[in-house]
């Protein structure tokens, strides 16, 4: 009980369930209020399609412009089982459901294979593709006659009380479903895809997947709404069941309450219904919804893209004042040596090498960025990886973990060959890296930037708590050994530089990595923190964990590493210990030699 | 949310949100069931009604408002209905179903309003008509033909145009039925748009032809944003059928017109379900000289001698500087005047009798005498139009006839 | 002969779809925007047109000369005081506010010429040229003429001047663009008022050729999607293409197919193009693979 009021004394948390308790108890109080019943009912269902929206939407940053397409499914769906069956259509709603699902996942896995406006144009074609089939498909659907249903049969002094609640039921249905995501690793991935799709499939994050997913996911309560709202209304056509206005309204409820946030949708929902109502009663027809709601949408992308929700918040916050305190970076200097959960036994002395290239190639256009590239990395060693710039160091790195993918040659990895996997399963293989420029989650918090790599493929591991239990705690400890613990709940971007490369370590570790690519670890910080690196790799490795460094600090790589390949023009010119390379005139020629540097490829970002 | 914008100290939210629900529980009462209704008294009998003064209906909307306004200032003048004065609360859905339900709901259990009429386009009656039957109110409406809107078993809902959308054109069949075997067309073409209206319209003429004996040449069902009649127009031209009948809801029909005028072929027979009605549009939009000879069904004419039309076209006139009434406001005007004989016929406002007489008597209205079936369709039949010289004239049935002249076969397009 | 009729008028309406089409695909190009307002502008042309025809006689495709400014500076300002003020890097607000925008052009044609059909009928909007058995509606033929003038006039400032190469370039390689002394901001003001612009042509053609209302556009906008889509976005000879392609392929559907799914095409062209072949017949990609 004490718990109990101490969760409530979070004003976060007390008022939205304040608000939804008085929710609950105004028809018990009002039953006869047929009118604000049916108002509120349709607010509900508009809330659960912008909570639901949200999840794809929101979280994952995948913008449906034709979510009312699974509200008008979910409708055809019940209603037709209703009139072949005779039965009451509500009892058709988790058809519904699963119908508004299947067909998500269909396109889902169709169009989310790809990124960028793809999915949003496509999903205006969906409504308008359902709207057409829907009107030709006579048999099925009763084309623009449309499907009538039975009215119901309980009293007409309650007439709308039953829906209320059904409406209502559905939406704390939805809202648990959204914040239940949100907490588990699969919610922290979809964070994760929103914020850099690119580097969520290098941590193991299944980008293909958890997009799917989540399309599917958005549509199962609007399905089910859809259901109960064919059963209010009483009739179903083409062109009403698949509105595009209806769309629309669940896109500007979800931006005006908090794009991303649980509660923002629903707040938003309930605006936009009730403003929607009190305009048409006291509007007197003389302007049009069409220019409202226009209106509505182009001022909030445009003066409020982050929401109301967000926006209070920020206000509350800074009204409060006393931001968290962050720990300087001698905080990281004072930490503690990392412990492995799972230390790596070490490698037998003849074991093949961990990762072996072989004849790898890659041309930008007319660039070559690798040209017939070999490369060994011995399982428990540290292997330096130096070159000039623009010898293809980072191209190689993007190639081995699928960050793009080859043109020619072969990468064998523990065994296998893995140049046609996608990064996730790379990842999954244990294979990690960082990046040149940090790639956190800029937007998340430091924690959720750690509990959103998986170390396998399985569901089970999705699924999994983020927020507290082992995950939360393994990320916690990781922190305290680079003593960030502190910055737990900070976002990732407001961080300094080296503090974000020591999180990006530690989130690889996250993965449970055999193999580390490290992608100038120290470049751009200080010495201190870069001696802090440096012996953070040392202690890994110690614990089995093999590294493959690129660094520019070539004293650091030939003190710190087992074995180094030289790289130049987008090919190895020399390997072997630290002491043959440092003597070596191949070496020497490359670095102070004539030959012209290349333009190096962006990051990652050239095709 | 308005707990939010408090002052705030972490422990005065939800004090604050606690006193703000007891506030709403102090404040409300448990309110009166919708089914208690209110006495009646010398105060105004109150008819509800929600159109669609804004968005896709709007224009139909607007004209029923007319309608309906100049039918209650005609029952006003005289005396209103059972000696009480009428007054209207018309509400906007802004064409929208969800609304609509709203606001029907609303006058009904929350304003309590004493009888209401119904609203434009078959979309919002079906939604709208539900609610009214659920609420076992009268529910007279003023469009809404399509046939399935009958087939739902409900006892309060009458439809105030003289045939449902399946028996539209019935007229236009027996016209041509009375032409001597040598004049009636041989051949036929169908295209109609995919709509629920025009649709049943042109399927029950086609069968009824066949029936007679005409060749259907040439069918074809296209989507409602249709834009191209050329490909339409070319393969019927290809086929010269003599009658062409057009299920045209309004851009379709101007746009086949042209586009078989830019082809150059000229059927004997035209035929065209809505379009043609909305004169100014229409004549606008394929030019005067082209509609002469076009035929088509419509509920009403300004023009028919139907009691009180005279002084409803002339009392349109006067309010909207000289206009013609619209058909939709002629149709509205025609659900009020079912209406007010349903109650008159009862003598109070008892729903459940007003219901029950409709069913067994006619009412005379300015489209004609109306009467219904068991299910509220309506028995009577439309009149048969056609453009001569650049207006509309009254060629079928005799009784309503403004011209027995009719132009057969169709001049050449000019 | 019925055949050969079919594919006359596929042509012609290509031509015309193109002469749509062009602006759009221009600002996808230089902006990389997807302008969903496009066909509520186009819309909103045909709007000024028909009234400037109906008060003043004057022909409603030389009535272009007037609105084609107008709608200039309306790009212009849509730029400045929309498109430059939103979040950027997020392709997805930028589809919601241009579809924000055309629901506003809507509103306001609605609450201000009504929600009625409307269609300018000059002398000959039903007459036809006869070539051999063929008829070539005249409208068609005009608006045809107007396509060609407009193309052919965008092709010429896109090579031949100085501002038109910045447009080019700036289309290809933005950072290129700028190293060389090419303002982008300036190149995509101009874009967009010039893309905006050709909906002033687009408008008077589609004023004759097709009854429109205030919610046409939706019926606009995803046809002209198809058809840049298909023919790659931001590729002017790919719109042209696709217009043809995608005009031809309506005609002869309902020549001999079934109208009714035919409007499905638009939709089924636009979900494969994306999926098969994204960057379309030419042109860039519209979306980025996972693994490049």
């Amino acid at each position: 009980m004490s718990a109990l009021t101490a969760w409530l004394k979070q004003p976060q948390r007390s008022v939205p369930v304040l608000v939804l308790a008085a929710f609950a108890l105004y028809p018990v109080i009002r039953p006869y209020d047929g009118y604000p019943h049916g108002v509120l009912g349709l607010g509900f269902l508009l809330g659960v399609q912008a909570v639901s929206w949200n999840i794809i939407s929101g979280y994952a940053g995948y913008v449906s412009l034709g979510h009312v397409t699974f509200l008008g499914l979910g409708s055809y769906t019940a209603a037709l089982l209703g009139a072949r069956t005779g039965l009451n259509p509500l009892i058709f709603a988790p058809a519904a459901g699963v119908v508004a699902v299947l067909v998500a996942v269909l396109i889902g896995a169709v169009v989310l294979r790809t990124r960028g406006y793809a999915f949003t144009i496509i999903t205006i074609a969906l409504l308008f593709g359902a709207q057409i089939v829907a009107l030709n498909w006579k048999g099925l659907t009763g084309g623009g006659d449309g499907v009538t249903l039975d009215i119901p049969p309980w009293s007409r002094d309650i007439q709308n009380l039953p829906f209320y609640y059904m409406f209502f039921a559905l939406l704390l249905l939805t809202l648990a479903f959204s914040a239940w995501i949100r907490r588990t690793k699969f919610g922290a991935g979809l964070l994760a895809i929103r914020e850099d799709e690119g580097k969520a499939g290098v941590i193991g994050v299944h980008t293909t997947r958890y997009k799917i997913l989540a399309f599917g996911a958005s549509a199962f309560f609007i399905g089910m709404g859809g259901a109960v709202y064919a059963y209010y209304i009483t009739f179903l056509n083409p062109t009403g069941a698949f509105a595009l206005l209806g769309a629309v309204t669940i896109v500007l409820s979800a931006l005006l309450g908090g794009r991303g946030t649980l509660w923002g949708p629903a707040l938003g929902a309930l605006i936009v219904t009730v403003a929607g109502e009190l305009a048409t009663v006291y509007g007197g027809g003389a302007n049009s919804r069409v220019l409202v709601f226009g209106a509505a949408l182009l001022l909030v992308v445009m003066f409020l893209p982050q929401g109301l929700l967000p926006t209070v918040e920020a206000w509350l916050r800074r009204r409060r004042g006393g931001t968290v305190g962050y720990t300087d970076q001698a905080g990281a200097l004072v930490a503690r040596a990392i412990v492995l959960d799972r230390p790596r036994p070490p490698a037998a002395p003849d074991a093949p090498p961990l990762l072996e290239v072989r004849g790898a190639g890659k041309r930008f256009g007319g660039l070559v960025a690798v040209d017939g590239a070999a490369l060994t990395v011995a399982e428990g060693s540290v292997t330096g990886l130096i070159g000039p710039n623009g010898s293809g160091k980072t191209t190689l790195f993007n190639l081995i973990t699928g960050t793009l993918r080859a043109d020619a040659g072969e990468v064998h990895y523990a065994g296998r060959r893995i140049d046609r996997l996608p990064p996730w399963t790379r990842g999954h293989l244990g294979l990690g890296r960082t990046f040149q420029m940090t790639r956190l989650f800029r937007g998340m918090t430091v924690l959720e930037n750690l509990v959103a790599p998986l170390p396998d493929g399985g569901w089970r591991a999705m699924a999994a708590d983020a927020v507290r239990g082992h995950e939360a705690d393994r990320a916690k400890e990781l922190l305290g050994y680079v003593g960030l613990a502190a910055l737990a709940d900070v976002p990732a971007g407001s961080l300094s530089y080296g503090q974000q490369k020591l999180v990006e370590i530690v989130q690889v570790l996250m993965t449970e990595p055999r193999l580390v690519l490290l992608d100038e670890p120290t470049g751009g910080i200080n010495p201190a923190l870069a001696e802090r690196v440096v012996e953070t790799i040392r202690d890994l490795n110690r614990q089995g964990v093999t590294f493959l460094v690129v660094e520019h600090n070539i004293p650091m790589i030939l003190g710190l590493c087992d074995r180094v390949t030289v790289f130049a023009q987008g090919r190895r010119i020399a390997e072997g210990a630290p002491e043959e390379i440092r003597t070596d005139p191949v070496v020497l020629d490359a670095y102070l030699g004539d030959t012209p540097p290349e333009p190096a490829p962006a990051e990652g970002g050239a095709r | 949310m308005a707990a939010l914008r408090t002052r705030t100290r972490t422990s005065v939210l939800p004090r604050t949100a606690a006193a703000l629900t007891a506030t709403v529980l102090l404040a409300t009462a448990c309110g009166t069931p919708p089914s208690e209704q209110g006495a009646d008294s010398g105060r105004p009998i109150t008819i509800g009604m929600s159109l669609p003064l804004t968005g896709d209906f709007s224009q139909p909307g607007r004209e029923a408002k007319r309608g309906y306004e100049i039918w209650r200032d005609m029952v006003n003048a005289k005396g209103g209905l059972l000696g009480r004065k009428v007054q209207l609360r018309i509400t906007d859905d802004a064409s929208n179903q969800d609304t609509v339900v709203a606001d029907y709901t609303r006058l009904i259990t929350q304003e309590k309003v004493d009888l209401v009429l119904g609203t434009f386009s078959s979309l919002l009656n079906y939604a709208a008509s539900a609610v009214a039957e659920k609420n076992k109110m009268l529910y007279v409406e003023p469009a809404g033909g399509a046939e399935n809107i009958f087939n739902r078993g409900f006892q309060y809902l009458f439809y105030a145009q003289p045939a449902t959308a399946s028996h539209q054109a019935d007229v236009f069949v027996e016209w041509i039925d009375s032409l001597p075997p040598d004049q009636r067309p041989k051949t036929a073409a169908f295209p109609t748009q995919d709509d629920p209206f025009t649709r049943p319209v042109i399927e029950t003429m086609q069968r009824e032809l066949e029936k007679r004996g005409v060749k259907t040449v040439y069918e074809t069902v296209y989507p409602p944003d249709t834009t191209n009649f050329q490909t339409i127009a070319g393969a019927m031209a290809d086929k010269k059928p003599d009658l062409i009948a057009q299920g045209a809801v309004f851009e379709d029909g101007v746009g086949l017109v042209r586009s078989l005028k830019q082809l150059d072929y000229n059927p004997k027979l035209l035929f065209q379900v809505s379009a043609p009605s909305n004169s100014f549009q229409y004549a606008k939009g394929v030019g005067e000289k082209n509609t002469e000879g076009v035929f088509y069904t419509v509920s009403w004419n300004e023009r028919a001698k139907t009691p009180l039309n005279a002084e409803f076209v002339a009392e349109y006139g006067k309010r909207f500087d000289g206009a013609t009434p619209a058909e939709d406001a002629a149709d509205a005007f025609a659900a009020g005047q079912v209406l007010q004989a349903a109650v008159q016929g009862v003598g109070k406002l008892d729903q459940k009798a007003m219901a029950d007489w409709l069913r067994s008597h006619s009412v005379q209205t300015i489209l004609g005498p109306l009467r219904w079936d068991k299910r509220g369709a309506p028995q009577a039949k439309f009149v048969l139009a056609q453009w001569q010289n650049g207006r509309v004239e009254i060629i079928a049935p005799k009784d309503r006839a403004t011209t027995t002249r009719v132009v057969n076969p169709k001049p050449d397009w000019q | 002969m019925q055949f050969l009729q079919a594919v006359i008028i596929g042509l012609l309406i290509g031509g015309v779809y193109a002469l749509m089409a062009s602006g759009l695909t221009l600002i996808f190009g230089v902006l990389r925007v997807i302008n969903i307002a496009h066909g509520a502008l186009l819309v909103l042309a045909a709007t000024m047109t028909w009234l400037l025809w109906r008060e003043t006689g004057v022909d409603p495709i030389l009535a272009a000369v007037a609105t084609t400014p107008v709608m200039l500076g309306l790009g212009w300002l849509i730029h400045r005081g929309v498109i430059t003020r939103l979040p950027q890097g997020s392709p997805a607000m930028t589809v919601l506010a241009t579809f924000g925008l055309a629901l506003i052009i809507e509103g306001v044609l609605n609450v201000t010429v009504g929600n009625i059909f409307r269609s300018a009928t000059p002398d000959y909007f039903a007459q036809s040229f006869r070539v051999g058995g063929l008829a070539l509606p005249k409208p068609h033929v005009y608006g045809f003429a107007a396509a060609v003038v407009v193309l052919g006039g965008l092709y010429l400032v896109l090579t031949r001047t100085w501002t038109g190469r910045a447009i080019r370039a700036t289309a290809q390689n933005p950072a290129g663009a700028a190293l060389v002394g090419v303002s982008g901001a300036g190149t995509a003001a101009l874009a967009f008022a010039i893309g905006t612009a050709t909906t002033g042509v687009g408008g008077s053609v589609l004023s004759v050729l097709y009854p429109f209302y205030p919610a046409s556009h939706y019926d606009w906008i995803a046809r002209l999607l198809g058809i840049i889509v298909l023919g790659g976005l931001g590729s002017l000879p790919g719109a042209l293409v696709g217009a043809v392609v995608l005009g031809l392929a309506e005609t002869l559907t309902a020549t001999y197919g079934s109208l009714q799914w035919s409007t499905l095409v638009f939709y089924i062209v636009i979900m494969v193009v994306l999926l098969v072949r994204p960057q379309g017949l030419f042109g860039t990609r519209l979306r980025e693979d996972a693994l490049a």
